[in-house]
């Protein structure tokens, strides 16, 4: 590697140490808050886009649209540099802003992928079972509650694993707004110590640690969930 | 057992290849960037985006700037050197990127407004200073804000990678002034618009910086640079390190644009008086390019590749 001289020590020395620290913190806070906001308008929406209804399902194929379209990077420019100059001077001050509009920002983006994939999960959910529940004379509200609810759930786990995933690794993206999360805090170590193969090999196994325990407790929920004989090996 | 044998052959697969890959990589570390430049015919050059008047994007999207100029002027002396013509490669870099970009050899010189500091000499090596230049911080017109002291409570701003911002947080940690925040931003364009915005109440950056940002302005008058100096420091082009031949030549390529003069024409054209960002030369700047200057450039260079 030429000159490259590794010294691992300065990932444990003060002040590279509190920055990783403090970034990992942000990345954890960001992506949970992010998945809070993505699940709850996501589910909404996927619903309105499965909806009978035709205003419901265009206004979720609005939001769709418009959210997975744009790149995050620009959602996140637009929501940090454009939206709130619009609520005056005392507002674009607030500390810790660019959090806030990382957590938003990615939120309603990651919203839009889930609400894809729930509207999916609903739908996949054979015409049969409408049908034939409705018959029995159950209302479409315990046909839902009973019936294609929790069929769905099943069938979206997987997909949503990889969203839940995905919004860690896209939470790197707040660095670009100012947000010293574990990537910008990587950045900034390799930067003040010029020991850059330390500083991204922490951030590297900080992604890959909170990854595996995201499809860990997934692959929990998975198992406990699994209805025997529905499909595949179950 | 076929399954076993695959997987070996897979575990060579990937073995032989780390093996060539890693060969390729250390034979590209060896090669000298001269070399490099002659035998692939390009001159590849890491430019900002947004360090006016040394590197940025003009009206029409193209690399402009008095180190761009140096940049093709280098490319030229290069051909006269290589006996064949030698094209310039731009290669976008930012604060925090340029300086991978050189270790990597992503680049074979960085040319912008890179400060120059002992520790970044460690990893790098940097040619002749051809630029000195402060750390000033710019501030709304309207802010009431002219000196270092009103900053108490403010918030206040550097970019992300540059020693101004070490320069920023070292004095704010030595009590030279107490603001309400210190934040970072990824470009000076970022940062002059969170200025403008009313995010920050100043922005720190290099002197010379400040004043193209300035007047990239639709209303320069609105905002004053000022003139209180937390740090001072010469700028050089970067260059990979342990690679003296090369840095022999841009140095010497440097010291040629002194002896004809041509180095005052392009500063001029870009900082001198008239121009947009016009930096009138100091005194000690204007001694440190006479002084800097060593005989017998003539008959030692450019020379022709042996």
């Amino acid at each position: 590697m030429g000159n490259y001289v590794f010294r691992w020590d300065v990932l444990w020395t003060s002040p590279y140490k509190d920055w990783l620290v403090s970034g990992i913190g942000k990345t954890l806070v960001i992506g949970a808050s992010a998945w809070i906001i993505a699940l709850g308008v996501g589910i909404v929406v996927g619903m309105c886009r499965a909806a009978a209804s035709r205003p419901l399902r265009a206004l979720g194929t609005v939001y769709v649209e418009v959210f997975r379209n744009i790149p995050l990077l620009v959602q996140l420019f637009v929501w940090y540099y454009v939206v709130p100059p619009l609520f005056g001077t005392a507002f674009i001050r607030m500390p810790n802003l660019n959090l806030y509009v990382a957590i938003v920002g990615l939120g309603l983006y990651t919203a839009s992928r889930v609400a894809e994939h729930i509207r999916s999960g609903l739908n996949g959910v054979g015409k049969g079972q409408y049908w034939a529940g409705l018959s029995t004379g159950l209302t479409h509200f315990q046909l839902y509650r009973y019936v294609i609810v929790p069929h769905s759930i099943r069938l979206v786990i997987p997909p949503l694993t990889t969203e839940f995933l995905t919004i860690f690794k896209n939470s790197s993206l707040a660095l670009t707004i100012g947000v010293l999360e574990t990537t910008g805090a990587a950045n900034r170590i390799s930067s003040s110590t010029f020991q850059g193969i330390e500083a991204l090999t922490a951030a590297m196994l900080t992604y890959l640690v909170i990854g595996l325990t995201v499809v860990g407790i997934m692959s929990l929920i998975e198992r406990r969930t699994r209805i025997p004989g529905l499909y595949g090996r179950g | 057992m076929a399954t076993l044998r695959r997987a070996w052959g897979i575990v060579a697969a990937v073995v032989l290849s780390l093996v060539v890959w890693s060969a390729a990589a250390f034979a590209q570390q060896a090669e000298p960037t001269l070399e490099r430049i002659y035998r692939t015919g390009v001159l590849r050059v890491g430019m900002r985006e947004a360090a006016p008047p040394f590197a940025f994007v003009d009206a029409s999207g193209n690399h402009a700037g008095f180190s761009v100029d140096m940049a093709y002027l280098l490319a030229e002396k290069l051909s006269e050197w290589a006996g064949k013509p030698i094209r310039v490669q731009e290669v976008t870099v930012t604060p925090a990127t340029r300086i991978p970009a050189v270790t990597s050899g992503i680049v074979d010189i960085e040319m912008g407004s890179t400060s120059m500091t002992a520790a970044r000499e460690l990893v790098i090596d940097f040619t002749l200073p051809f630029f000195v230049s402060e750390t000033q911080f710019i501030v709304r017109k309207d802010s009431g804000i002219r000196s270092l002291s009103d900053l108490n409570g403010k918030i206040v701003a550097s970019a992300e990678g540059t020693t101004n911002l070490q320069a920023l947080q070292r004095v704010v940690q030595e009590g030279w002034f107490n603001p309400a925040a210190v934040m970072t931003v990824e470009t000076h364009a970022m940062g002059f618009l969170s200025l403008q915005q009313g995010r920050i109440d100043a922005y720190f950056t290099d002197a010379s910086l400040l004043v193209g940002l300035r007047a990239s302005a639709a209303n320069p008058d609105d905002y004053v640079i000022i003139p209180e100096a937390i740090h001072l420091e010469p700028y050089g082009w970067m260059v990979p390190e342990n690679d003296s031949d090369w840095r022999d030549f841009v140095n010497h390529f440097f010291l040629w644009t002194l002896e004809t003069g041509v180095f005052y024409e392009i500063y001029d054209k870009w900082m001198g008086p008239g121009s947009e960002t016009e930096i009138p030369r100091s005194q000690a700047y204007e001694h440190y390019l006479q002084m800097v200057r060593w005989p017998g450039l003539d008959e030692a260079w450019p020379g022709r590749r042996q």
